[in-house]
């Protein structure tokens, strides 16, 4: 008698743990499709936002993901280099090449950091760098986000003497300057030397884009 | 994160990146369970094993079974799953088959599954796209890292104990929670100590 | 060992008597992390307040049929599905800050305080009570990380919600940003609040 209740709550809790698992798994379910172009949508309007940045395209500060889709499609190329994905972005009337962007990663102090980096038409300049997915200390080695760093970079040349010479170095903050050496986090040693590292190694692929110059790229999808 | 290198990953985890002093993680049976050395070692040595052994199982899990079924967004539950049923499992195993272990362990079984450190160390593998061999270096590190702390702090607070000066209201988790800051500020200096690559 | 409480006295228990952080020291690891700004602490805590008052709900609609041997799993999985939608919430409607929180969103889920509620109080308690109960104990540990995150943003930023207001001399406490400023600040919380009604209790 007692062996049938047993068996009988046993089945019942398997029962309920099943019922449970799949009502619960229908409400995430529900709640991801309801939401996911929204979130599709955040991803891409981040991105986009990042490269009209570091190519300097002007934009209205409460433009919608919508208005930003469209202004990417009129003025942004995306195209394939060696792997990667560029965009080129031209000029708002004729086929000008203003600039191109591409993104190059590292490691960090914590995790990969990914920089958005633009470059000018002939590749030969930096236009702009945007850190926009790092996981670095706030306040320390997360710095590398802010303005003031980033506005560094603008304008370091990509020409080289020697192959082997690094692009850019840094320096502690205050020091006087030669060009190439620009300003570390202070405090953030580690997250600086990452930098400095990844980016050094990287930047020589923005000069490739030089050649890639011609008005065939716009309609490389 | 390609090209980070698990012996060096395994280190940082362990003092620069310490899992408790720099992220607080499995603060809870850090306050609660701290009290004298020996129990503190035994919950951080079942920590130690059950860290590096889920984050393996978890790396799996995600990239052969998650993500080829777009399945990515269930990580949460499938983790905290992954790790309750793998605690369950250790504890059957031991307690059949190493009593004595058991007997010094066991208790301290059934707590790991809240402990916040051990699916804190599953999704910070995810988050910074580690390999496989480099989620292992991490796990271990981080499950050391976390013994470190709690068996340091448990030593403190029994010489604390014996001294009795305290205040009556620092006594217990307020003088742990200062203890822990300053430990956590010495840990910061071992940061010079770890370069990447 | 059912509760017969005023909402009123439910609310005053969850805010101080009960107050998870000071009384128990519970369910601070998943969320000390993200004090260092007063943005992120809202949001943290508005995930907590979520997932707490609902799955104290779920868990007391289905006190009845749910049988004791996997209530357990039955918590964990009914806890992690409320944290998956709230992820999932703020991905698509604040994406930023869902970035800046990172993993420790789906760390909601080893909170302890989650879990002791449903254990404790809405395993066997009527609906409306372990709403009030969740809600009360949810605000009671938002309001002590908030100072903690008020604390750590003014000394280690010298801002409030992302807006400057020290004066321009002021220079950053860095180490408020970092790991020890967090367990400092809580540590001496802790000491005032167990010495202030050490004090209380003896009147």
């Amino acid at each position: 008698m007692e062996a049938v209740v047993i068996m009988k709550s046993r089945f019942y809790s398997v029962l309920y743990m099943f019922l449970l698992t799949f009502i619960f798994t229908a409400v995430v379910t529900v709640a991801k499709i309801a939401n996911q172009d929204r979130i599709l949508n955040n991803q891409h309007a981040k991105l986009q936002r990042v490269i009209f940045k570091v190519l300097h395209v002007p934009l209205r500060a409460d433009m919608q993901a919508d208005e930003l889709q469209e202004l990417f499609k009129e003025r942004i190329r995306v195209s394939e280099v060696e792997g990667r994905t560029v965009y080129t972005a031209f000029a708002p009337i004729g086929e000008t090449v203003i600039g191109h962007a591409t993104s190059l990663n590292g490691p960090g102090f914590w995790g990969p950091i990914y920089a958005m980096v633009g470059v000018d038409a002939g590749g030969t300049r930096i236009t702009g760098i945007e850190f926009y997915k790092q996981q670095e200390t706030p306040g320390l080695g997360a710095r590398i986000s802010e303005q003031w760093f980033t506005d560094q970079f603008v304008g370091l040349s990509l020409d080289r003497a020697q192959e082997d010479k690094a692009f850019f170095s840094f320096t502690y903050p205050g020091r006087g300057k030669v060009s190439g050496e620009l300003d570390a986090v202070t405090g953030a040693t580690f997250t600086s030397k990452a930098v400095e590292k990844f980016l050094n190694r990287e930047l020589v692929f923005l000069r490739k884009l030089a050649d890639n110059n011609d008005g065939t790229m716009k309609n490389a999808e | 994160m390609e090209n980070l290198n698990p012996g060096t990953l395994f280190f940082a985890a362990i003092f620069t990146n310490n899992i408790l002093l720099t992220n607080f993680l499995g603060l809870c049976p850090y306050l609660n369970m701290s009290r004298n050395i020996r129990s503190a070692f035994g919950l951080g040595a079942a920590v130690v094993f059950v860290m590096t052994c889920t984050t393996v199982i978890n790396h799996l899990v995600y990239y052969r079974v998650l993500v080829p079924l777009h399945l990515e967004h269930f990580q949460y539950i499938v983790f905290i799953i992954v790790i309750a049923a793998f605690v369950q499992l250790v504890e059957m195993v031991v307690e059949r088959y190493f009593p004595a272990l058991y007997f010094v362990l066991g208790i301290f079984l059934p707590l790991i599954t809240v402990n916040c450190a051990i699916l804190g160390a599953s999704l910070f593998m995810i988050i910074r796209e580690y390999t496989l061999t480099q989620s292992l270096a991490y796990g271990a590190g981080s499950g050391i890292g976390w013994l470190l702390a709690i068996t340091l702090v448990g030593a403190m607070r029994e010489k604390i104990q014996k001294s009795g000066m305290l205040p009556k209201g620092l006594e217990g988790p307020g003088i742990t929670l200062i203890i822990t800051g300053i430990l956590s500020l010495a840990f910061i200096a071992f940061s010079g100590m770890i370069q990447i690559q | 060992m059912q509760n017969d409480q005023s909402p009123s006295q439910l609310l005053k228990q969850g805010l101080w008597q009960e107050n998870p952080v000071f009384r128990h020291t519970l369910g601070i690891c998943s969320t000390l992390a993200v004090t260092n700004l007063v943005v992120n602490t809202l949001v943290m805590s508005a995930g907590i307040i979520f997932t707490l008052s609902m799955s104290c709900v779920t868990v007391s609609l289905l006190r009845h049929i749910t049988p004791m041997r996997t209530r357990m799993m039955a918590q964990t999985l009914i806890i992690s599905s409320y944290v998956i939608v709230f992820d999932i919430l703020i991905q698509a409607y604040l994406p930023d800050i869902s970035e800046a929180l990172g993993p420790y969103v789906g760390l909601i889920i080893t909170n302890c305080i989650i879990m002791g509620r449903c254990e404790a109080f809405a395993r066997e308690n009527p609906v409306f009570p372990s709403l009030l109960d969740g809600f009360a104990v949810g605000i009671g540990f938002s309001l002590v990380l908030l100072a903690i995150a008020v604390v750590r943003e003014l000394l280690g930023f010298g801002t409030l919600l992302g807006f400057t207001v020290m004066p321009d001399g002021f220079t950053p406490w860095t180490i408020m940003v970092m790991a020890p400023g967090a367990f400092f600040t809580l540590g001496i919380y802790v000491w005032l609040v167990r010495s202030f009604s050490m004090q209380f209790d003896k009147k």
